[in-house]
């Protein structure tokens, strides 16, 4: 039986499956409960979608983080997205009511299917949100080849 | 009859409209409702403040009122148009209607609430009418 191969599965590997286990463990009764124990790591919410012009893009909420405190690196096919969000200012001092947001550290990883071309990401940040676009490569896309019948 | 020390806390800390609104919610069927993340605090200077974290909002969708000492946030979240026309592999995100409430004392001004959207964080200041701050009396003769 074949099955068609699917490029973004590869995005969706070992490795983020394993963030996402670690994640989940700190994480555990904070999805649909509210937790008054105090949350664990941060796993900001990610959505990833291919367009019709092929173009992988990665859609990452960090509400509240400044520009620069978002860190992006690509190393062996690897998609790496980092970052720190301090507690409020004059949070220390406050009395808290309520405390659903996660504050802290968090990495997230993706692996890019080699039919993305790396050297040419961009990214920008805009209201809270960190916006991750993958060309496809020039080669990796679909060819007309036509064969020339003789005889 | 025992005599109960009024915490404004505690009246904080009964916003059960918000949880029986996300009850009806799930009851609704609309699935899994977008419950956007909050802090609720209050600062040394005695000013409630709420934080909500609404990533990718347009100003203009998001809606805060003040009614009967209950202030609420509502908005709606659209979807992207280009993942609209292409395929989703992940989705983690949520979009949709989202609305939230929240019980506050009798003592703060609502006349004077400030909201204001960076980053993808709406941050609602609600002060304290002046009358119901900690005054110092200086005892007379």
């Amino acid at each position: 039986m074949s099955t068609q191969w699917d490029v973004m599965r590869e995005l969706s590997t070992m490795q983020d499956r394993m963030n996402r286990i670690w994640g989940g463990l700190y994480d555990r009764g904070h999805a649909g409960h509210e937790d008054v124990s105090g949350h664990g790591a941060w796993l900001p919410p990610v959505d990833i979608y291919e367009t019709a012009e092929k173009e992988i893009v990665i859609k990452a909420e960090l509400a509240g983080l400044k520009r620069d405190a978002i860190d992006l690196t690509v190393e062996n096919n690897t998609l790496t997205i980092r970052g720190q969000r301090p507690a409020e200012e004059g949070a220390a001092d406050a009395q808290f009511h309520r405390s659903e947001r996660v504050f802290g550290a968090f990495s997230r990883s993706f692996t890019l299917p080699n039919t993305v071309d790396a050297s040419k990401v961009k990214a920008e940040y805009r209201e809270g949100v960190l916006t991750v676009r993958l060309p496809r490569r020039e080669e990796a896309r679909p060819r007309q080849i036509t064969v020339d019948v003789q005889g | 009859m025992t005599l109960v020390r009024w915490n404004p806390s505690r009246e904080l800390a009964s916003m059960e409209i918000d949880r029986l609104n996300r009850m009806f919610e799930e009851f609704a069927g609309t699935g899994r409702a977008w419950t956007p993340a909050v802090d609720v605090y209050e600062t040394t200077d005695r000013e409630y403040v709420i934080k909500a974290e609404l990533p990718e909002m347009k100003r203009e969708d998001i809606n805060v009122t003040f009614e009967n000492h209950v202030l609420t946030l509502t908005g709606e979240r659209r979807t992207d148009f280009a993942a609209d026309n292409g395929t989703y592999h992940r989705s983690e995100r949520f979009y949709g209607k989202f609305s939230r409430s929240f019980t506050l004392p009798p003592t703060v001004d609502g006349n004077s609430i400030n909201a204001s959207y960076k980053d993808g964080v709406l941050t609602v200041r609600i002060p304290q009418r002046e009358e119901t701050k900690p005054r110092q009396i200086a005892v007379g003769e």
